[in-house]
């Protein structure tokens, strides 16, 4: 094999296909500093124009690339081909979401997941002409959980996602807490409502998969345990304050 | 036939796309965006530095003022954008800035916890209030959640392929859904086109690859005029190789130029401002640095940020790092980032009134897509993202009001004709047997308009490029398309987003070579100045069978008369 030819074993699917998913194998000849989705639109341009896959910014920032290269989830734009010579590619979508088209998965079900825990917000009263002030610190504390860009990739890796579907999932879970911490949500911990579920907070395994994986450094995992911690707190302080009322209930007795 | 029907239909789900449905949304009326990728994926995700607003929270005792953003925006634009527009952005700048940290956009802080405002080219106070250097990322998931909220549906992965013109109005627009490949009319009382730029006519672009200036070419075809469509901006400082943007922020934050000499270059181009120059003119000082061999080999400058130190690199630039570590595998704590310059904005589109109104009634344009005109020939960085809220917010409230308007619903008829016109195009199209595939004629095209159309131009050059873009037209004709099914169809899909370009690419090349003096990011070589006698005035080019035909309109001048432009 000459040494800058990539082979890119892609798995196919299209439903009219038989079998309706197939692995095909495609060459392309490398330039320095190539990423993988421009060795895929050289594929789509040049060999096979049926090949479906997402793309938009080429930045890592638009999170529409993400696709499973050699078992790891990725984003396509920040996956470089030289890293990749070594052995031939195996290319596959996005795991454990349907797929609709050879590397384009449906993500109606992240999506759901999305618009359940309401994620926008829901502002404390302040006058329109001014913003609300907020410490830089507070934003900073934030800041990592803003980072998300939705690709998905959490979702891949997630063990209680794949053994239920109906699991929020780290990204939803991530955005859920960035509203928590906000100060400027007035809804505190009625946030927490939708996740303090089996198939919120409580249904993750805490292996840390969707911390690694992330591409922009987004921490589902300590989001999710902190959000157990509040809840835990609050029930704690439930529990201590019906005790006390019982308590003082039965004294006056 | 299926058909849908909405009061309001926006195409493009971008920060422009998305103010205007909230607006129209809120005042009660039935509204749908349709984008051709999730909205999410929009290229308003990949702006990074800053969006402009006199918020005055720099040090006192520097009090910004609305007035001075419309001098500093109007002096950017090279005195060609129309002041009355400037001014309707400027003043409302601060409400939608101060709106969208209400809705949850995580901008940074002062120390007294206020927005934070850095400093960006061209600007005479520190105005770009930012995200770290994610500000379109906060800002575009902001708009997204507030969709959510607000339940309005969105048409997803769906193509606007023609707009349906129905007695000299807008009625709706033919769409594509491309997982299935059917087509549906859409009809619509008012349709508002807010899909960004055409920056990937060009060979070198910050652009998502999405960004081929769809919207444009829709009004185009209506006969609709596009309107300074030779004003294409520079950016300079685009990674080398990917051409991946690193934000005008990274010189607001104090980041150097230098060249292979060592030099700080911009000291022979903007004396004053340095760094911090507007972009046409710090871009043809990195692009002289290169041609002039002082660039470093393979043609790059360096953009060096060491002097910031780890601490406010990793706090107010963490993307930038991030993007450099990702894709040129150096880290800008240590050494230079290599950078060049790339196409980056599109000044020209689809002429609007400041209600994002075109002549066409029902059609109505706002963001990139649009020419209000509030940049000219020259836009100031921090005002892209601006432009889009403001005047989205602006066009949406239009939009919803001329619903009320609309008695008359065209006739099925009207669209059963246009589907059929269209669906007999296709058959010929299909039928074609030439095996030239399109990307051939779409790199060619990218090719010339960087080395020939560029940040410098001159006559011999530019009517080259006219009649390279003939030919490049005439073999576009003789493209067959293989694949029969629309249902992922991403050969037909480059096929319409290459017609599109090449009479884009067309109507830049005749502005340019029409246009003999030089005004912002037009600058040509053959006639270096400015001549306000003859050009000051907007370029309008109509489509005809014949190609771009030209015609102008006065600029709108308030309190600002034309001056020379120094920094």
């Amino acid at each position: 094999m000459k040494p800058n030819l990539l082979t890119l074993r892609i798995q196919r699917f299209h439903p009219d296909h038989d079998p309706p998913q197939w692995i095909e194998t495609f060459q392309v000849e490398i330039r320095k500093g190539m990423n993988l989705l421009e060795a895929l639109l050289y594929i789509q341009d040049e060999q096979d124009g049926t090949l479906s896959f997402r793309y938009s910014c080429r930045g890592a920032v638009c999170g529409s690339c993400a696709m499973r290269v050699n078992g790891k989830d990725v984003l396509a734009c920040r996956t470089h081909v030289e890293d990749l010579l070594e052995e031939p590619v195996l290319i596959e979508p996005l795991p454990l979401f349907p797929v609709i088209r050879d590397l384009i998965v449906d993500l109606s079900v992240f999506f759901d997941h999305y618009r359940k825990i309401e994620p926008y917000l829901q502002g404390k009263p302040v006058s329109p002409h001014v913003e609300y002030l907020m410490e830089e610190q507070k934003r900073k504390e934030i800041d990592p959980y803003i980072n998300c860009i939705l690709c998905g990739i959490c979702f891949g890796t997630c063990p209680a996602f794949e053994k239920d579907s109906a699991f929020l999932g780290p990204a939803m879970l991530a955005k859920a807490y960035r509203f928590l911490a906000d100060p400027r949500d007035r809804r505190n911990d009625e946030i927490l409502k939708p996740v303090n579920t089996q198939q919120g907070v409580w249904g993750c395994k805490t292996v840390f998969n969707c911390v690694k994986v992330c591409p922009k450094e987004v921490p589902p995992t300590h989001g999710i345990v902190k959000m157990r911690g509040r809840i835990l707190r609050y029930r704690l302080v439930s529990i201590v304050s019906r005790l006390s009322s019982l308590f003082s209930h039965s004294n006056s007795i | 036939m299926e058909f849908l029907s909405h009061d309001i239909l926006i195409i493009g789900g971008g920060l422009a796309g998305l103010r205007a449905a909230i607006e129209a949304k809120k005042s009660g009326r039935d509204v749908a965006i349709l984008s051709k990728v999730h909205p999410l994926r929009s290229h308003s995700v990949a702006a990074q530095g800053g969006i402009n607003a006199a918020l005055g929270n720099g040090p006192a005792p520097s009090k910004d003022t609305w007035k001075n953003h419309s001098f500093d925006t109007i002096k950017g634009s090279d005195y060609l954008a129309d002041q009355d527009a400037v001014e309707v952005m400027c003043r409302e700048a601060t409400e939608r800035v101060v709106e969208m940290e209400h809705w949850g956009t995580l901008f940074s802080r002062t120390e007294d916890g206020k927005i934070a405002q850095r400093p960006f080219g061209g600007a005479g106070f520190p105005r770009a209030c930012y995200a770290a250097d994610r500000t379109g990322h906060s800002l575009l998931h902001t708009l997204y959640e507030q969709v959510i909220g607000l339940q309005i549906p969105v048409y997803e992965e769906w193509v606007a392929l023609s707009l349906v013109v129905d007695k000299g109005r807008c009625a709706g627009v033919l769409g594509l859904h491309f997982f299935n490949g059917e087509l549906i009319p859409i009809q619509a009382k008012a349709v508002i086109l807010a899909t960004g730029g055409y920056g990937r006519t060009y060979l070198r672009s910050t652009n998502a690859v999405i960004n081929t200036g769809r919207g444009c070419f829709l009004a185009y075809q209506a006969g609709v005029p596009l309107e300074d469509m030779e004003f294409v901006q520079f950016h300079p400082t685009s990674l080398f190789g990917t051409n991946i943007l690193i934000t005008e922020g990274a010189r607001g934050e104090g980041g150097y130029l230098i060249n292979a000499k060592g030099e700080r270059f911009m000291e022979r181009y903007a004396p004053h401002l340095m760094e911090l120059g507007p972009r046409d003119i710090v871009a043809r000082g990195a692009q002289t640095e290169i041609d002039q061999g002082r660039g470093f080999e393979g043609g790059y400058v360096s953009l060096d940020l060491r002097h910031l130190g780890r601490e406010k690199i990793l706090d107010r630039l963490p993307g930038i790092r991030q993007i450099a570590m990702d894709f040129a595998g150096m880290d800008p704590i240590l050494k230079p980032i290599p950078i060049q310059p790339a196409q980056h904005y599109s000044m020209g589109g689809i002429p609007t009134n400041v209600d994002g109104e075109t002549q066409l009634p029902g059609l109505l344009a706002a963001g990139e897509c649009a020419c209000v005109s509030v940049h000219g020939a020259n836009r100031l960085g921090g005002n892209s993202l601006l432009e889009a809220l403001v005047f989205g917010e602006r066009t949406g409230r239009k939009a919803a009001e001329q619903v009320d308007k609309v008695r008359e619903i065209p006739h099925n008829t009207a669209f059963q004709n246009h589907l059929r016109g269209f669906q007999i195009g296709l058959e010929e199209i299909f039928e074609r047997k030439t095996e030239e595939p399109s990307y051939l004629i779409r790199d060619e095209m990218k090719t010339l308009m960087a080395s020939q159309v560029g940040i410098f131009r001159n006559e011999p050059a530019l009517l080259s490029a006219k009649e390279k873009i003939k030919e490049l037209k005439k073999r576009f004709l003789k493209i067959g398309l293989k694949q029969k099914d629309l249902a992922f169809n991403h050969e037909a899909i480059q096929y319409w987003d290459l017609e599109g370009m090449l009479h884009l690419a067309e109507a830049i090349v005749e502005g340019a070579l029409a246009r003999k003096e030089s005004r912002g990011s037009h600058f040509r070589v053959d006639f270096p100045n400015r001549d306000d006698e003859h050009w000051l005035r907007h370029t309008l080019a109509s489509k005809t069978p014949e190609g771009a035909k030209l015609d102008y309109k006065e600029v709108t001048i308030t309190s600002y008369p034309p001056k020379e432009r120094t920094y």
